[in-house]
């Protein structure tokens, strides 16, 4: 059951990530936020055929990563989670669409370009909300949605079932590992048992999540989550958000890595 | 000053699947008095603080905290007057470090967020983990989050402190610290345990539950000297009382 014990050590790594204490850690959360969002837009934005122009977005999370100081391969291996999907969604296009373009002296059907496409736009997206928490927090990037005036249900929905999950996942793991040691010597878990164990699984997690409620009640909660910070937007968190939304724009409009190229050649011409 | 004072009257409570856990309890704990609550497993000793709490509410009877009977409209008034400790820490801590938990009480009542930090830190000094501050709860120890658990209680400064095995998981240093801070906590205390030795020394006043049903009620002195007594209700004299087992003096509660 070590896995499963692993995975929940693994959810709260962004958790740790989130209080390190970086440049980018200490700026606004809603101007992080804002670009995020933003960001998600313009690559969301993009024509399918277009690939080139998208690779200029990479250079968001890169420097991200950078900076914030985060460990790049443990963030990527959540991202690669994700990429199963996308294959499964995008697998086909290759087979609809055999309309063939010529990219650099090499003939492929357009399936695959969108296909691909498909895929950097998952990775992009994905790694930049990753980012966002691990260099925000979850608490305080709740305090930046209510102050873009999301509804307090909502964020509060989103912020209980963020701790919840690690709550019950501990009560999953400690289950598991009271069956493991008492059943070593088998694989996994015996057909017999599934139904007993999972109905076990879901009282005990049901049960532990009350008691959670309860003793948050027990302690003056309401229905609104505060966490204590009630940071103001300086100019640097200004010229943060300016700075990467002019960025955007540009990459968005010009195909920056073609004019690159081109300024290239033109240079040796 | 009657409004710290905790009343029980035929207090019933049976759990949704018909099992009776607390069965015509009555009693009275006044201002500053502080009780500890002992028997077997299962006595009914959790139930009966939850119900003090206003978490479970009573099939018969009723609970008053001070002259306010505890009712889902009273219940906002109550629970900022009294702190509860509950018998698994993981139950209590939810944050993603020790800080946050500690200020998660004081952050509800909007209090502003420099006396939120002095009464975390106060709280985390008193009981002695204060460098434990940044780190995430589930990553302690047993007795470390049980630690934290009462640091997160205190730092609301409750009137009324109810705690359900406060020592359990303590290695002795800290059970010795956490046994100091609660003989320096002025008011009313409500303690359960099966550290009858901490019992002893911490409460007057001691009321032995069995089967949901009170024994007896009296004087911690008495009550815990009787073996007869706790024999019947499946407990043992506190070791500070039993005589020394090595200079071999015939114990007593082994008629
Ligand atoms: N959620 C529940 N549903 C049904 N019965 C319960 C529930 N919780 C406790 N009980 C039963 O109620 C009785 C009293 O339980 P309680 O937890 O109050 O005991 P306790 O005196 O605190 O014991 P311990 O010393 O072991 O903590 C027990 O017999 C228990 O089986
Ligand atoms: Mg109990």
């Amino acid at each position: 059951m070590a896995n499963i014990m692993n995975s929940l050590y693994d959810m709260r790594l962004l958790d740790d990530l989130a209080r390190k204490e970086t440049f980018i850690h200490r700026l606004h959360p809603m101007v992080k936020l804002v670009i995020t969002i933003v960001y998600l837009i313009a690559v969301v934005s993009f024509d399918r055929y277009e690939i080139g122009a998208l690779l200029s977005f990479l250079f968001y999370p890169v420097l991200v990563f950078a900076f914030a100081e985060l460990p790049i391969a443990s963030i990527l291996k959540r991202v690669l989670l994700i990429e199963p999907f996308i294959i499964g969604i995008g697998i086909l296009n290759p087979f609809f669409d055999h309309q063939l373009i010529v990219i650099g002296g090499i003939t492929i059907s357009r399936g695959w370009v969108t296909f691909l496409s498909l895929f950097i736009k998952c990775g992009l997206t994905v790694t930049a909300a990753l980012l966002l928490i691990a260099t925000t927090g979850m608490d305080r990037l709740a305090g930046a949605l209510r102050m873009l005036k999301i509804p307090r249900l909502f964020v509060l929905q989103l912020l209980l079932t963020y701790r919840y999950i690690s709550v019950l996942m501990e009560e999953v793991a400690r289950t598991l590992r009271a069956y493991s040691l008492r059943a070593p010597a088998q694989q996994g878990i015996h057909r017999s048992v599934w139904g007993s164990l999972a109905g076990q699984l879901i009282l005990r997690t049901f049960e532990r999540a009350q008691r959670v409620y309860q003793a948050m009640c027990l302690r003056g909660f309401t229905g609104e989550y505060l966490t204590g910070v009630n940071e103001k937007i300086k100019t640097l968190d200004v010229a943060y958000l300016v700075a990467w939304i002019l960025f955007f724009a540009v990459a968005r409009i010009y195909n920056i890595p073609m004019l690159i190229g081109l300024l290239i050649t033109g240079v040796i011409k | 000053m009657s409004h710290h004072k905790v009343e029980v009257k035929n207090l019933h409570y049976t759990y949704p699947d018909g099992h009776k856990a607390v069965n015509d309890l009555s009693f009275q704990i006044h201002h500053g008095e502080s009780v500890g609550i002992i028997g077997a497993n299962g006595a009914g000793k959790s139930t009966l603080l939850l119900l003090l709490m206003g978490v479970l509410f009573p099939s018969q009877g009723e609970v008053c905290v001070g002259d306010v009977h505890v009712t889902k409209k009273t219940l906002p008034n109550i629970r900022q007057r009294m702190g509860m400790v509950f018998q698994d820490p993981d139950d209590q801590l939810f944050m993603t470090t020790v800080y946050d938990d500690v200020a998660f009480g004081p952050r509800n009542y909007k209090l502003d967020e420099k006396e939120v930090e002095q009464r975390v830190l106060q709280a985390l000094e008193m009981v002695g983990i204060l460098h434990l501050k940044d780190r995430a709860p589930f990553k302690l120890s047993g007795g470390e989050k049980r630690s934290a658990a009462i640091a997160s209680v205190l730092s609301m400064h409750p009137d009324i402190l109810i705690m359900d095995e406060p020592t359990a998981a303590l290695d002795p240093k800290s059970r010795r610290r956490v046994m100091r801070l609660l003989k320096s906590f002025e008011h009313t205390k409500i303690i359960t345990s099966h550290d009858l030795d901490m019992v002893f020394e911490l409460c007057d006043r001691t009321i032995v539950i069995n089967k949901g049903e009170i024994v007896v009620d009296g004087l911690s002195s008495e009550i815990l000297a009787n073996a007869e007594l706790l024999d019947t209700c499946g407990l043992e004299m506190p070791l500070g009382l039993q005589n020394c087992p090595i200079c071999g003096i015939t114990v007593k509660n082994e008629k």
